[in-house]
């Protein structure tokens, strides 16, 4: 907590200072992370990080976050032999710290800023139509302290503003995970598909989902989450009091993943199979617009703190370079974009500065 | 926007007093405890602030420092009932994880002492069957617990009856005089005992043979030891003992080989070496010369493909329908392409044809046998699908795509390889599926292989004589039936017959080897290593050795000797003729001369016929070799390198032409 303190404190006198923004964004077909920078008017790739350890191997980095401190970025690995890892590294040297191996395919993670334990996705994306886990990593040890067993091809994890939980959706299983993060157990488990009871426990028939969810992100300060259904092509909005779907919303082809400005004002999706940004109403989940993007298959978004920007990572197909677009959320349009390494996907915020 | 800013000002300076006044620490039952086998214990766990105030965590986790892995099962954690469980003896590292009241997060780690369960029982075993005075008493100890564990490394305490052994400060037991005596070992309270019965040596000479008066470096000779009685008469199983000395030729040099307990003997250097048998105080000793191998050739530069504008994977050379030669290349890290080249003039490569696919790495290519399709892997596809692309290649200028299959390899497919009209595809790196191609357009799945324990890894598998030969990592080489009969195997029915694994884990590639000279059949087991991980712009560090593993008994795998490049690992290789071809990342293509018996440090041999460097000035790194792969085809050596594309060169018949060479290098002579 102290350390998150000190973040905000930090962070509170950049923004009364500051007009830089720095984001760490993954190319997954590269073994590369690039940190972005953007000035306000343009960005560009201020440093190139080669990550992996085997060079005539694809290790896939997928998932990055950044500590609540700022003091690190944490990286899933996606592909080893054959679990994939989590490498640790220093956001003042771009340097590995430690690293731990973690399960099949680990993808998308987040920070409590209670627990202080990180909790990463084992997406399996490959695997067998079977309950994979949530993997619960001490940051400071670099310990894999727990695999919470959740369901098939798990995605999109994401921690409740207080800390206490932490989302996640079954991309194949078609469900929503509640885990407790101080007990490391599954709390509520919400089946997403239509036309079917939502107030069900844990099935353990596992069957395929016509949602294919990818995302959750919590609402900033209300108890809502907001789920991406990849397949379904729409956003589903789940009030976590009562435990069930209160909404569903249409979007373009292939809804990946999501965020919410921290102001409240915005829900913003990427819009995989269009190469388009989405952007709606939080409250109410009205649409507003989609937003052509620089490349192809749109995939993560990182708004700023401010609530002023949000940071693109678009794939590409083949050789076609990864791509980072920075959409002004005051004029709803790109307004910079800067090339990275193939398949740019995992996208992190780190800090705001002068 | 001037509000905003002072109450900003105001959080920050609240927090600034927060931040200084929060200084707490963790406490626990757990410092210092020692718990028994078995024992359980409830930890309890809370925070102190700097006056020594007792603070109720609003929650407490508990973890084995070593993870959840198997490996990390010494304590386990019971989160349900709130304990931790002493599974195994030693000292292990539990992490208390507070979360105060006030949401500070907080964590301490506690040296946990488990102890040994008392010993019960120390075995002790003759290694032989008979001592013979003034030889050392080959012995094997096994101490077991209460609860049945074996313990390793345990220093016993060892002492003989009488002076007929003699035992020294490291527990070595040396047989001193023809008797009786009893050895005693005690541990911990508990003592067995063993009678040695100490023969006199019935030696009084020995006679050492040898099939060869004059080797080659890496000759394996094979000395033989007889020993006679004072009345001359043989006596047999004899416990001999070999060793050698020698002096090299170049005196800056160490005379060096390999011994081996059964008198076989390889040298590394050129030299004078002398052989001993010894049984106690009586040995004997036969010379031996040794003098270069003299298998260097002239490597000969014939061609070149070079692809400048992206890194290029893994290649096959063949005869097209139409009589001529042509190769296949795939790309990594790129778009997806493959390029298709006319290799039937080697020194006139010309670029026919290619095609992209969806994907960022074409990691394998492999073509039919009849020459008429090619199947390429996908890794890196925007749609995640990955899988084969199947090509039909029977015109090389021309080519074209018959049909993509995904199922069941969206993982992406790292290697392939073609035979019998049916494909083996890897998958996601953990199994790989055996694809039916005799309608290339509607290829099916007809069978899968996998080792089947957990974190079971594969890198490539490769068909020879209806046999797949899979390379799994930690797992090692499977042997697997798919057609040849031995195990009752087939496509669809895969089984598996033979294994060997070795401690490194980093078994790569596996080629099957047939040696001509010797009738032996090994495997050659490849390591991929990167110690000082990746610069995907600069040459890098590689590490490991080709293992060579005489596979003659199936059921008794031996690794005999190692192929090692100093500061260079092993990518793919090649065999034919007994001869090696070996891909070397930074070392090149390196050409080695792999006939007669096999044992010790294959490259310190002199075995070594030539080399490659495959970079080129216009690759796409320049002069940076990368070497990827090698196939000798119709005489030449073709290889492809990560930097530069593909290549072809010929190994003279002739020695290398040294007259351009330093005038000061000190040749050694090639006889002595």
């Amino acid at each position: 907590m102290k350390n998150t303190l000190v973040f905000i404190y930090l962070l509170s006198i950049n923004f009364l200072l500051s007009q830089d923004y720095y984001v760490y964004v993954t190319a997954e077909s590269e073994d590369e992370v690039s940190l972005i920078k953007f000035d306000g008017e343009d960005a560009y790739e201020k440093e190139k990080i080669q990550v992996g350890i085997m060079k005539t191997e694809i290790e896939g980095p997928h998932g990055i976050t950044v500590g609540p401190d700022g003091k690190y970025w944490y990286l899933s690995l996606a592909h080893g032999n054959p679990f994939g890892s989590l490498v640790k590294y220093s956001t003042e040297s771009n340097r590995p710290v430690s690293k731990t191996k973690l399960g099949l395919f680990p993808a998308t993670m987040e920070i409590s800023p209670v627990t202080g334990l990180l909790y990463c996705v084992n997406f399996d994306l490959h695997g067998d139509m079977k309950p994979s886990s949530v993997s619960v990593v001490d940051p400071d040890t670099m310990t894999e302290i727990k695999k919470i067993t959740t369901g098939s091809m798990p995605h999109g994890s994401r921690i409740s503003p207080d800390g206490l939980f932490q989302y996640s959706v079954a991309m194949m299983s078609g469900e929503l995970f509640e885990v407790d993060a101080l007990s490391l157990k599954v709390n509520r488990v919400l089946n997403l598909e239509p036309m079917m009871h939502n107030d069900h426990s844990h099935s353990s028939m596992m069957m395929h989902s016509s949602v294919e969810p990818t995302w959750v992100i919590h609402h900033p300060s209300d108890n809502f989450v907001y789920v991406a259904g990849n397949a379904s092509n729409e956003i589903i909005k789940i009030d976590l009091k009562s435990w069930k779907i209160i909404k569903r919303v249409k979007t373009g082809k292939g809804p990946y993943n999501l965020d919410v400005s921290k102001d409240g004002k915005y829900l913003i999706a990427t819009i995989k199979g269009e190469g388009k940004t989405g952007v709606w109403r939080l409250d109410d989940l009205s649409f507003i617009m989609n937003i052509k993007n620089s490349g192809s298959v749109s995939h993560g978004i990182a708004i700023s703190p401010d609530s002023k920007y949000a940071f693109i990572s678009l794939e590409g197909r083949g050789g076609e370079p990864g791509i980072v677009d920075v959409i002004s959320l005051d004029k709803l349009e790109v307004v910079s974009s800067v090339e990275i390494g193939k398949q740019a996907g995992g996208i992190a915020f780190w800090k705001m500065e002068d | 926007m001037k509000n905003t800013k002072n109450i900003l000002l105001l959080f920050t300076l609240m927090l600034s007093f927060t931040v200084v006044s929060q200084e707490l620490s963790v406490e626990s039952n757990l410092e210092g405890i020692t718990l028994k086998i078995g024992e359980e214990f409830s930890p309890n766990s809370y925070a102190v602030d700097r006056t020594g105030k007792k603070i109720d965590c609003a929650g407490v986790i508990y973890y084995n420092k070593k993870g959840v892995f198997s490996r990390a099962d010494g304590i386990i954690v019971d989160r349900d009932l709130g304990k931790i469980i002493a599974n195994k003896p030693g000292n292990h590292e539990v992490v208390a994880l507070c979360v105060s009241q006030d949401g500070q997060r907080l964590s301490r780690t506690f040296n946990v002492e488990v102890n040994y369960p008392k010993t019960k029982e120390i075995k002790i075993e003759l290694g032989g069957d008979k001592i013979y005075s003034d030889t050392y008493v080959p012995l094997n100890f096994e101490v077991i617990d209460e609860l049945g564990y074996k313990r390793d490394n345990v220093l016993f305490k060892l002492s003989s009856s009488n002076n007929v052994l003699e035992v020294d400060n490291y527990n070595n037991v040396k047989a001193i005089k023809p008797g009786s005596a009893s050895l005693e070992a005690s541990y911990d309270g508990i003592s067995a005992n063993i009678k040695i019965n100490v023969l006199k040596n019935p030696v009084t000479k020995i006679e050492i043979n040898s099939n060869l008066e004059v080797a080659r470096t890496g000759d394996v000779v094979e000395f033989k030891a007889t020993g006679y009685d004072s009345r001359g008469r043989e006596v047999n199983n004899l416990p001999f003992e070999y060793s050698f000395s020698g002096k090299a030729v170049d005196k800056t040099t160490t005379a060096s080989g390999l011994m081996l307990d059964d008198g076989r003997f390889v040298a590394e250097i050129i030299g004078d070496y002398l052989i001993s048998a010894s049984l106690g105080n009586i040995s004997s000793s036969k010379r031996l010369k040794v003098i270069s191998r003299g298998v260097e050739r002239e490597i000969i530069k014939v061609g070149k493909g070079v692809v400048t504008d992206k890194h290029t994977s893994d290649f096959w050379v063949f005869e097209g329908v139409d009589g001529r030669d042509y190769a296949v290349t795939g790309t990594w890290g790129a778009d997806g392409t493959s390029f298709f080249w006319d290799v039937t003039d080697p020194s006139n490569i010309k670029k026919t044809d290619s095609v992209r696919v969806d994907a960022r790495t074409v990691n394998d290519v492999k073509v039919s046998e009849d020459g008429r399709i090619s199947v390429i892997s996908r890794e890196g596809a925007s749609n995640r699908k990955n899988g084969i692309i199947i090509i039909d290649v029977s015109n090389p200028y021309d080519v074209e795509i018959i049909s993509e299959y995904t199922k069941n390899l969206t993982g992406g497919v790292h290697n392939v390889f073609i035979y019998d009209n049916h494909v083996y595809a890897l998958s996601g790196g953990q199994r790989y599926y055996v694809i039916n191609i005799e309608d290339p357009a509607n290829p099916y799945e007809v069978g899968m292989f996998e080792v089947g324990k957990e974190g079971q890894s594969i890198h490539d598998v490769w068909v020879e004589d209806g046999i797949a030969y899979s390379s799994n990592w930690r797992d090692g080489v499977y042997l697997v039936d798919v057609g040849n009969g031995i195990a009752g195997g087939s496509p669809s029915n895969p089984v598996a017959f033979a294994n060997y694994d070795y401690p490194s884990g980093a078994h790569h590639a596996t080629f099957p080897f047939k040696s001509k000279s010797t009738g032996k059949f090994y495997t050659l087991l490849g390591d991929e290593i990167f110690p000082d991980g990746v610069d995907e712009n600069n040459p890098n560090i590689t590490a490991g050795f080709v293992h060579f593993v005489d596979f003659s008994d199936l059921e008794n795998p031996k690794e005999v000797a190692r192929y090692e490049l100093p500061g260079q690992g092993s990518h793919n290789y090649w065999i034919e003729d007994d001869v090696l071809y070996v891909a070397m990342y930074g070392g090149g293509v390196r050409i080695v001369d792999i006939s007669g018996d096999l044992i010790g440090d294959l490259y310190r041999q002199g075995r070594e016929i030539g080399y490659i460097m495959t970079g080129t000035s216009n690759g796409y790194i320049p002069n940076a070799t990368m070497s990827w792969g090698a196939q000798l085809y119709k005489g030449y050596v073709f290889y492809s390198d990560w930097n530069s594309g593909l290549g072809a060169s010929k190994v003279s018949k002739l020695k290398p032409d040294t007259s351009k060479e330093n005038q000061y290098i000190n040749n050694v002579p090639l006889i002595d």
